[in-house]
């Protein structure tokens, strides 16, 4: 399904960015002196926060939708949004939504055949 | 639909309307943060009435926003020493520096604004910075702080007018502004507030993109709690169970 491929999707880009600017971008903007070259890098690089924003808004809608259609619990769709903003644990829930669709919607996950 | 209004729901409604009302909320805090950039950009106070630099801000006070480009009359004694050239101010096409001398506000201890005296091709054209006393015209701006890095600490040239990187220069405390000298000093050029760097657009449309993403999470939460209110209690006994025989 379309959806749940986009869901992967989004959740790797969010996690990526997640980390990336919570442990690489965010450390060298606040800890460097002020004013030197590593310390304008994570200036630039916080730029990131953006696009980890937009991306989430998408992430947000898509695992909205897919929670509907899969018929999730209200905690576990929460959580699922939640893992946005929290770093590394979009990675192992992404990990969690992928067995629950594997055990309760084996269909989704076989590939077509092509 | 009725059933969603029983008490035991109240909670659920509660927590809807706190989540839209911070998000509400967020997001006209980045739109204000915007808007303020954008207006501090747009207005031209810079053919005011002057008033004098001590009703405008004391030694300790923030920059108050308003106020950029505020011409202010203000007294005090030159800190000679305490001279820097300040590079990349382009006038007619030409890149130079600022000359800028701490003016100490009434005693020679007291704190001192930074003063633009004038504009120089390259700091050894500048004349000896001025002793003594004096009283000007300046307008007044807010220190610069784009982080920008000094390659050079030992020298007097800066790349930009930051508070922080003047202080190095002199013994008494800094106001939180600086200001540019109306009428420059004989030997010298004028200085303008059109010599200023570009400000990245960046930071401020960073604002609005953050207002922006506020609003669409207080309509999201809106959305769920609209599905949720006029959900029919069957399917929603059906959610419920759902994944409990997963575990």
């Amino acid at each position: 399904m379309k959806l749940f491929q986009t869901y992967r999707v989004l959740a790797f880009i969010v996690g990526v960015l997640l980390a990336f600017c919570s442990f690489v971008a965010l450390p060298l903007r606040y800890l460097p002196t002020q004013g030197s070259n590593l310390q304008q890098l994570g200036e630039t690089l916080s730029l990131l926060w953006i696009a980890h924003g937009w991306v989430f808004m998408a992430y947000v809608v898509v695992t909205f939708l897919l929670s509907r259609k899969l018929r999730w619990s209200i905690v576990f769709t929460l959580l699922n949004l939640a893992a946005g903003l929290i770093p590394l644990l979009i990675f192992w829930m992404e990990h969690q939504v992928n067995l629950k669709v594997r055990a309760e919607h084996p269909e989704l996950v076989t590939p077509s055949a092509v | 639909m009725s059933s969603k209004l029983a008490p035991r729901y109240w909670g659920a409604h509660l927590l809807a309307l706190v989540l839209v009302a911070a998000a509400v909320a967020l997001g006209l805090w980045q739109y204000g943060a915007w808007q303020a950039h954008r207006d501090a950009q747009a207005a031209d106070l810079t053919s005011a009435e002057p008033l004098p630099l001590d009703r405008v801000l004391g030694p300790d006070d923030p920059f108050p926003g308003d106020r950029v480009g505020q011409p202010v009359t203000v007294s005090g004694t030159w800190v000679p020493d305490g001279t820097v050239y300040v590079s990349g101010r382009e006038r007619d096409g030409v890149e130079g520096y600022w000359v800028v001398t701490p003016l100490a506000v009434g005693g020679p201890d007291a704190p001192a604004l930074p003063v633009v005296r004038g504009w120089v091709a390259h700091p050894d054209d500048a004349p000896a910075p001025p002793t003594g006393t004096t009283a000007l015209r300046a307008w007044l701006q807010p220190p610069e702080g784009t982080g920008q890095a000094d390659d050079d600490p030992s020298d007097d040239v800066l790349p930009q007018l930051r508070i922080a990187d003047i202080i190095q220069h002199v013994d008494q405390d800094l106001y939180g502004a600086y200001g540019v000298a109306e009428e420059p000093e004989r030997g010298l050029d004028a200085a303008s507030l059109e010599q200023l760097p570009d400000v990245g657009a960046l930071t401020s449309i960073r604002n609005l993109l953050y207002a922006i993403e506020w609003w669409f999470f207080g309509a999201f939460a809106v959305f769920i709690w609209w599905r949720w209110v006029t959900e029919t209690p069957e399917k929603e006994r059906e959610e419920d169970s759902g994944d409990v025989p997963v575990g």
